[in-house]
Formats: C-alpha cells, sequence, structure tokens
C-alpha cells in the first residue's frame, strides 16, 4: 500500500487589515503552510461596514476586515488564488465574501473553475454556538443552497459550506450530539437543495460529493478516533440510503479539523503544548478516518490571540507529525480492534437515535427554532463546568496538580500576548471611504437593485452578488440589503430551565448572604448578563447567568450583540445592580470605556457596577480597573460558586459604603 | 420625590426606573414614598394610560411580537409604551433569568418605549406580587402599559383583572389551543392573536379549528372574541392589531381594580384566614381599602385590623 499523502497544513490566521493579513499569509507560505485559512473581522462576519457604530471597537481584531473588493485584492496581492487551496471562515455574509473572491478572480483573468476552497456557511452552528448569524433559517438556507447550485456549475471544486461540528464541541456537546447535529445540518441542507429541485437528479450525486465537514477533537483522544470513524461511517449510510448515491467517492467523509480550544488552560499554558498534541493524533491515527486539513490553535489561546511565532511552533508539530514519524507509512491501524468497533457502534447508535429525534420535530430548522439544540447544548456545558467545578473531571493545572514553577514562555516583552495593530485601523477606514468614492454610483445602485430584486423573488442572488462586489459595492451594503429584505433573526437561548449541579455549603452560604441584601434593599439583587460588541461566543455568558440565578440573583440576559448604548438602557432600565460584560474578541478597553461613558451620561455612574469576563490579559487589569472595572474574570476563573462569591461581595461592600438607610 | 416624577414623565430613563423600584420595594418604609409618589403623579400627570395583557406560551412568538407593537404604537401613533415582563422565580435558590429582553430591542434613543422585566418570585399566577404596583405608577407616565405574561393555566386570570384589554397568542402547530381550553384560559382573552402567520396552511388549520371550538369554550353569553392573523418577522397584521389595541381599548379604573389585588395580597401574607377575616368581619376588601385610604395603607393597616378581629 502507498504511503498516505499529508494532509493539507493550515493555520487559522489574520488580524489587523489586509495588508498585515497578506504579509501574515505570505510569510506562513514560505514556512511551508499548504493552504490559507482566512478568520475575519466581526464586523465582516456580521455584515457591516467598519465605520459603522458596532464595528469601531471590533476592526481586526480578530481577523481580516474586508469592506469591498479592494480590500480582498490586497488580502490576495502576490498570492496566486488559482494555485491556492483557501478556507474561508465565514457564514451569514458566506455568500458576499465567495463573490468577493470570484470577482478578485474575474478581475485578474483567472478563471473561476479554477478556484478551490471552503466557504464555513454554516449557519446552524452559528445559531447555536458562535452567534455571527444575521437572517432567520429559512433565508440562511436559501442563501447557502444558492451557493451550492452556483458552484456545481461555475467553480466546481469549491465547497460552497462546510458543515461545522468543531463549534458545537466548544459549546459543549458530547460526541454524540456532535455526530448528530452536524449529521442534522447536512441533511437539513441536502433536503433543502432536493425540495428546491434546481439541482438535476443526475447531478444530485456530485452535490453530495461537495458536502464537506469541519470537525472537532477534544482531550479524550480515543473516544475522538472513534468519533471520527463512526462519521465516516454515518455519512456513507446516509448518503447511500436517504439520497441514492452510487458511486463510493461521493460519498467519502471528507474534514477539516480544528482540536479543541475549549480545554486549553490560562494555568500552565505551556501544558496546552501536549493537549493539542494529544488531540492531534485523535484525528490522524486512523488512517480510514484521517483528516484531509488540520489547523491548530496556539498554546496561548486562553490568554489572548496567538502571535506568528505560537502559531510556526503548532505548524511544526504538523510537520513532525507528518514528516518526521511513520504514520503515513501504514494502512488503517484499527480496523478489526473489537474495541474500537464497539465503541463506534455505540456512538452510532446513540448519534442515530438523536438523528431520528431531530427529524421527527420537523427537521434542523424547527430545532433551532424550537431552542431544542440549544437547549441541550447549554445543558451539557452547565454539565462540564459543573464536574470541573466539582473535580469530578480532572484537568491538569486547573483543579489538579495546580503547583507549578512561573512559566518562562510568559516572560518575554510582550507577555506572551498578542496585540492588532491599531494603527491600521485608520487605513482601513481610510481605504473604505477612497472606495466608495471612485466608484460609479449608478453601478452601485443598479446591482442593489438587482440583489433586492432576486432575494424578494426566487431568482438566485449569488450572480447578482458578484456584481455588488464588481461594482465595489461594500459589505454593509449587500447584508444591508439582505437585512431589509430578510430581518434579523434572534434564536433561542437555550439557557430557560437549566440547572446547575452544585449543592455546595459555599452555595447555600450565598444565598443566605443575598437573601440577606435582599432584605436590606429591599428587593433581589439584579445582575444584567450580556455580551457588548459582535462577538457571540456566548456560552461563557449563558453559564454565569445560570449560576447567578442559583445562587438567587434576579439574571436580566441580554443575550449577544449589543453595542455598549443598549447595555447601558438595559441597565438603567431595569435597575441593575450589576453589569457582567463577557468579551472574547479582544475589544474589552474600548467598550468598558463606552460602557463607563454610557452609564455616566444616564447619571448611573457608580450606581451599578461594571465587572467583565473573557480572554483579557493580565497587562490589561490595571487599565480596565482605571476605566472603574469592580471585577475581571479571566478563563482561571472556572469557580463558578467563587465569580458569584465576589460579585456578592462588591454588592455588600457597596451596601456598608452607602451606610444604612 | 417631586424632582423624580419630574424627571420620570419627562422620560428620564433613570428616573423611571428609581420610580418603579420604589413600587417594587418591600421595606415597610417604603409605604410612605410610594403614597408620595402616588400623590406627586396624581398631580403631575394627566396621563392614565391603558393596561394591556399579552399573554401565550413560550415559543409562540409573544416577545418578538410586543418589541414590533412598541415600536409601531410609538411610530405610527404618537404614544409611549411600557412594557412589564413577568418570568418565573426558582423555587430552590429564590432567583429567576429574566430572558425576554434578548427579543424585545427597543431603539436606545427612544425613552418614550420603557422595558422592565419582573420575577414572579413564589406567587403562582402570570403576575409578580409587586407587578399591580408597578403597572398603578407606569400607567401615569406611558399611554400603553403592556403587561407579558407567560404561560397558561387558571391563575393568568389574575392578569385579566388588572387589564383593560387581554390579547392570548397562540402559534400555527402549537397544539396550544387544545391545553388551553382544558386550563381554561379561552375564557379570558378578548382577543386571539395568531402569530407566525407566514406558516399559512398550519395558520389556516388553526383559525379553523378555533372557530369550530371557541364558541364552547367561552363563558354563557360572551361571543366568541376575534382572531386576528399577525408575523413578528415580517410585520403583518402588526398594524391591524395596534389599531385594535388603541381604537378597541376602553380604560378601566384602578381604583376598582384595587380591591382585587388588595384581596391578593391578603391572601398571600395572610393566607385563608386574613381572606375570611376581610371579606366577614371587615365588610369586603373594596370598603377596606377605601376606609383606609388606599391600597398602600389598607396594607399597613391590615395587620392590626385582624389582630384586632381575632
Amino acid at each position: 500500500m502507498k504511503p498516505d499523502a499529508p494532509w493539507i497544513f493550515r493555520t487559522y490566521a489574520g488580524h489587523s487589515s489586509p495588508r498585515a493579513s497578506n504579509r501574515l499569509y505570505r510569510a506562513n507560505l514560505e514556512r511551508g503552510q499548504t493552504g490559507l485559512s482566512i478568520a475575519f473581522d466581526l464586523p465582516t462576519q456580521c455584515g457591516y461596514d467598519s465605520d459603522h457604530p458596532i464595528a469601531r471597537p471590533e476592526i481586526g481584531k480578530v481577523g481580516v476586515p474586508i469592506n469591498s473588493i479592494d480590500d480582498m485584492h490586497l488580502l490576495f496581492e502576490e498570492i496566486p488564488v488559482e494555485k491556492m487551496n483557501t478556507s474561508m471562515t465565514i457564514n451569514a455574509t458566506s455568500m458576499w465574501l465567495l463573490a468577493l473572491y470570484i470577482g478578485v478572480a474575474r478581475e485578474r483573468g483567472v478563471p473561476a473553475t479554477s478556484l478551490t476552497g471552503t466557504t464555513q456557511n454554516d449557519i446552524v452552528k452559528e445559531y447555536l454556538a458562535r452567534g455571527t448569524y444575521i437572517f432567520p433559517p429559512d433565508a440562511s438556507f436559501r442563501l447557502i443552497a444558492e451557493m451550492y447550485e452556483h458552484c456545481l456549475d461555475h467553480v466546481p471544486e469549491w465547497n460552497a459550506s462546510n458543515v461545522c461540528s468543531y463549534h458545537l464541541q466548544e459549546a459543549g456537546a458530547t460526541p454524540t450530539e456532535e455526530l448528530a447535529f452536524a449529521l442534522s445540518t447536512a441533511i437539513g441542507v441536502l433536503d433543502t437543495l432536493k425540495a428546491r429541485g434546481r439541482v438535476p437528479a443526475a447531478e444530485f450525486g456530485r452535490l453530495v460529493g461537495r458536502i464537506s465537514f469541519f470537525v472537532n477533537a477534544g482531550i479524550r483522544f480515543v473516544e475522538e478516533m472513534c468519533k471520527m470513524r463512526a462519521f465516516t461511517e454515518l455519512w456513507d449510510e446516509l448518503t447511500r440510503e436517504r439520497y441514492g448515491v452510487t458511486d463510493a467517492k461521493q460519498r467519502r467523509f471528507r474534514y477539516g479539523v480544528q482540536v479543541n480550544s475549549l480545554g486549553l488552560t490560562e494555568q500552565q499554558p505551556e501544558n496546552n503544548a501536549w493537549r493539542i498534541l494529544l488531540e492531534t493524533l485523535g484525528v490522524t491515527l486512523s488512517r480510514n478516518a484521517r483528516a484531509r486539513a488540520l489547523q491548530l490553535p496556539a498554546w496561548n489561546e486562553a490568554l489572548s490571540l496567538p502571535r506568528p511565532w505560537d502559531q510556526q511552533w503548532s505548524l511544526r508539530l504538523q510537520q513532525i507529525l507528518a514528516f518526521e514519524t511513520d504514520l503515513l507509512e501504514y494502512p488503517d491501524l484499527f480496523d478489526g480492534s473489537p474495541v474500537v468497533v464497539a465503541k463506534v457502534s455505540s456512538l452510532k447508535e446513540e448519534a442515530k437515535a438523536e438523528i431520528q429525534r431531530i427529524l421527527d420535530m420537523g427537521g434542523v430548522k424547527a430545532a433551532i427554532e424550537s431552542g431544542y439544540m440549544k437547549g441541550r447544548l447549554v445543558k451539557s456545558m452547565t454539565e462540564r463546568i459543573s464536574r470541573i467545578n466539582t473535580g469530578e473531571q480532572v484537568v491538569v493545572g486547573l483543579n489538579k496538580f495546580t503547583d507549578g514553577l512561573p512559566s518562562p514562555l510568559l516572560s518575554g516583552a510582550d507577555g506572551g500576548v498578542f496585540r492588532t495593530d491599531d494603527s491600521s485601523i485608520e487605513e482601513t477606514l481610510a481605504r473604505l471611504e477612497e472606495t466608495r468614492q471612485k466608484r460609479d454610483p449608478a453601478r452601485v445602485a443598479a446591482a442593489l437593485d438587482r440583489l433586492r430584486a432576486a432575494a424578494r423573488g426566487t431568482d438566485s442572488m449569488m450572480e447578482p452578488s458578484i456584481e455588488c462586489a464588481l461594482a465595489r459595492v461594500t459589505t454593509g451594503e449587500w447584508a444591508g440589503t439582505l437585512r431589509e429584505v430578510f430581518g434579523e433573526f434572534r434564536p433561542a437561548t437555550g439557557i430557560d430551565g437549566q440547572r446547575l449541579g452544585l449543592e455546595t455549603d459555599r452555595v447555600t452560604e450565598l444565598r443566605t448572604r443575598i437573601g440577606a441584601l435582599t432584605k436590606q434593599m429591599g428587593r433581589r439583587p439584579r445582575l444584567l448578563v450580556g455580551k457588548p460588541g459582535l462577538d457571540g461566543h456566548s456560552n461563557g455568558a449563558e453559564v454565569i447567568a445560570i449560576s447567578a440565578r442559583h445562587v438567587g440573583f434576579d439574571v436580566i440576559y441580554s443575550g449577544i450583540r449589543l453595542t455598549a448604548a443598549d447595555i447601558v438602557q438595559s441597565a438603567v432600565a431595569e435597575g441593575a445592580d450589576v453589569i457582567g460584560a463577557s468579551i472574547l474578541s479582544g475589544s474589552h478597553l474600548e467598550l468598558a470605556a463606552q460602557i463607563q461613558d454610557g452609564l455616566d451620561k444616564a447619571g448611573a455612574k457608580g450606581r451599578i457596577h461594571l465587572v467583565m469576563g473573557g480572554i483579557i490579559p493580565a497587562a490589561d487589569f490595571e487599565p480596565l480597573k482605571k476605566l472603574g472595572v469592580r471585577r475581571i474574570f479571566t478563563p482561571a476563573d472556572f469557580g463558578l460558586v467563587e465569580v458569584m462569591a465576589q460579585i456578592v461581595e462588591l454588592l455588600e461592600g457597596s451596601r456598608r459604603n452607602e451606610g444604612q438607610e | 420625590m417631586k424632582a423624580l416624577v419630574e424627571r420620570a414623565l419627562a422620560f428620564h430613563t433613570l428616573s423611571i426606573s428609581d420610580l418603579v423600584a420604589t413600587f417594587e420595594d418591600a421595606r415597610p418604609s417604603a409605604v410612605a414614598r410610594r403614597r408620595e409618589a402616588l400623590a406627586e403623579l396624581d398631580r403631575q400627570s394627566m396621563t392614565r394610560g391603558r393596561i394591556v395583557g399579552i399573554t401565550g406560551t413560550p415559543g409562540s412568538g409573544k416577545s418578538t411580537l410586543i418589541g414590533r407593537i412598541g415600536v409601531e404604537l410609538h411610530q405610527q401613533h404618537g404614544l409611549s409604551v411600557a412594557v412589564v415582563a413577568v418570568d418565573p422565580s426558582s423555587l430552590v435558590s429564590g432567583g429567576a433569568l429574566l430572558g425576554d429582553r434578548v427579543r424585545v430591542r427597543f431603539p436606545v434613543d427612544r425613552p418614550e418605549l420603557y422595558f422592565r422585566s419582573q420575577a414572579s418570585e413564589t406567587e403562582l399566577g402570570g403576575l409578580g406580587p409587586d407587578t399591580f404596583q408597578v403597572c398603578r405608577a407606569l400607567h401615569h407616565v406611558f399611554d400603553i402599559v403592556i403587561v407579558e405574561t407567560v404561560g397558561i393555566g387558571q391563575s393568568e386570570v389574575d392578569v385579566r383583572w388588572l387589564c383593560d384589554r387581554m390579547y392570548l397568542v397562540l402559534q400555527p402547530l402549537g397544539g396550544d389551543e387544545v391545553q388551553m381550553l382544558k386550563a381554561g384560559i379561552m375564557e379570558v382573552p378578548d382577543v386571539i392573536v395568531v402569530n407566525k402567520c407566514d406558516e399559512e396552511v398550519a395558520a389556516r388549520r388553526l383559525v379553523v379549528s378555533l372557530g369550530s371550538s371557541l364558541p364552547l369554550s367561552r363563558p354563557f353569553g360572551a361571543g366568541p372574541p376575534p382572531v386576528m392573523l399577525t408575523s413578528a418577522l415580517s410585520g403583518v397584521g402588526i398594524e391591524a392589531l395596534c389599531t385594535d389595541l388603541v381604537s378597541q381599548i376602553k380604560r378601566g379604573e384602578l381604583v376598582h381594580k384595587e380591591a382585587h389585588f388588595f384581596s391578593r395580597w391578603v391572601k398571600s401574607e395572610w393566607g385563608r384566614i386574613g381572606l375570611a377575616v376581610l371579606d366577614d368581619e371587615l365588610g369586603g376588601a373594596e370598603r377596606f381599602v377605601a376606609a383606609a385610604g388606599g391600597f398602600d395603607e389598607a396594607q399597613g393597616t391590615f395587620g392590626a385590623a385582624v389582630r384586632r378581629v381575632l
């Protein structure tokens, strides 16, 4: 048997500006990376121009800002798109980014048929876990379907979407939930395409062959390896039985992986390097279920966004595994292993039962709208954190073996963390303005009209979107037009009816103390939990909201994608005592300043306390305290009850300062 | 207090919020402040807003609907609108998750649109212990006060007492109507709203099924309530619903409602014996409240009255 070819090596990258990201990509390609994985900033993902008020604090923070085709040209400067396998982590605005990519190719004279790559474009996991959705499910599925239909004819090597179970595991999904929810999503996409009837029956197999997956791999790497084998077998059965695909090649479960970030710790962060290695084994060991593309997180992701060196270190792991070890030389190592066979078959049975449950509810769209899937994930996550809190689930360095020497990796001048280059923001804004100035307004208006008409009717929006790209329409204009037609969607939060599995003496004590506060204040203390900014990774905020109710707060959960003004308005109108703001995108300084400013203007500064949680580097603690942030929680504060104790303490302190009424 | 009420009537959000807090305050010292606030509100404000109840099962989309109604009433009818949304409390910790805010987002620069969440605490009805009190304050400030309650059941009948007009929101395919027929809630609403009507076939089926079953479930002599179709998503039917809301409501006198909510308070604080004393020995709620000089005063003097009787 011939040795297996190595998988595609990728690094999820992009920050600051198109120019800075382009430099980074070219450097990464020189270091032996074989594909690109593009991270877009949150305004681009949520369909806002960089100069929209909600976008300003987020420009270039978690990825590259793309406002128009001019930015896209810069991003791919001196990179031959026809030779690149490009993966874009983009969802609600996928059609737009694909249109921009095709637009770049067209303006360079490159045929679209030569483009290869993937737009992530899995809206289900956005509703469930990642939060960069815009439109309601029906409109979102239509956008996905039209991209498949377009690509099948015009960009045949493009994966129009990627079914992502990655984010489900990050949101707490068990292996069974990961299998079942991902496959239900794929069924949702294929059923939609089938019902639309625009793909000829003879071509349907080829269409099924374009569905690819993006999977997570956790630390229980034996189970994860079995999960991947279960995925492979289930997909083969499903595509054969449900869609009648006869060509085995078209039934192959093709998947890329980013291994787990959820289990990475802020404490003793160097340990994460081993975790990443072990997680990588789960998706590479078994040849029959080996990843086709791999990207690894960096050891310091619980501290901040990774630096280029951190990413290089992770890339080297892949290269050592593929080129130094003998892994690729053998056929599958586990075929016939009774242990593996038994584990795979039990995962398959559980997943099938869950898939059937979702189908019985009316499929994935119905299970999103009813909040069923979200509720399951919030429950699994709450259980997981409860287990870590009680010590039942061991996390080395976090709840066991916590004594350790200080890490020299953190002692560099930058403290081991990455900072985006904020000086590039002005450049991004200036280029956006320049694009608006130099373009032909009549062509822009006509292109947007055509897009609107297609959206209102039944014509495909793909060609009109490409015309928008060429006309130099901006990201905000494209998404704004579709927002007008489709409206914006708010999915279920999943937190209703959830309970925390923690009943300790400390919880009882906190309830007593909150009872005392309630007596003193004449009402129960109120905590407002919300996520300012565009980052939609809401599971931290959800678990905090559930914990706060568990100890006796009245919790106002105001959800995700809020401006500082939204948060202030809610806190003031609701008479909140504390605002708990959760931010993972790195824009905590800007948002803290905006919230305090808003409270000041509303006359509530000093009356409503601000506490923050998220990926916040220690170097930012002082500036945040200067801004009046009273408590700061990071992934190191995994003790939910302790977090609550600190908030109770804060309120008790401020009652004492006010004196008795 | 004078200045606070002045600012609240000028839609200063923090002051409205402080005013509401006065009416939610469980400390005995708050009774005097409430009396003062009500006197100021009576003096300074000509507004006597209408109180509207909107109820329905979770998932019926009523929160999203209320968000749209609020904006429509404000933009098209020039009205100010307050929403009081009641969510259940945990029986174990006493805390509550108040999540409706996620779906009702009023524009931030419009203080004439106000949203307040409330915990039901241990009350079993659709209302919290302070909902009546808070509505008393808010209806002096806002043209429309919408009370949003969760769940179905006979206890929801309390909302009927508070509100000038009741809307029951159902969703197609919810199977809600069957449960509701059983629970007797069909006796309550003035209007039935079938939301999510973009699911056309299911919506039509629900309307037909309501048409045949409603007359049977209504109290003797009452006609079947009108059924309206809306879609909170696309906006269909919102205009008609708002027109109904504005044109059909005759404002009830909150004074008459005080008696009901006083009885309710007596029952929750003093139990059945308290209620028996009130009705049999003290001449009933209406007389007792009038003699005491108001709702808050009646709460203050009831304890002594009970002790005298017993």
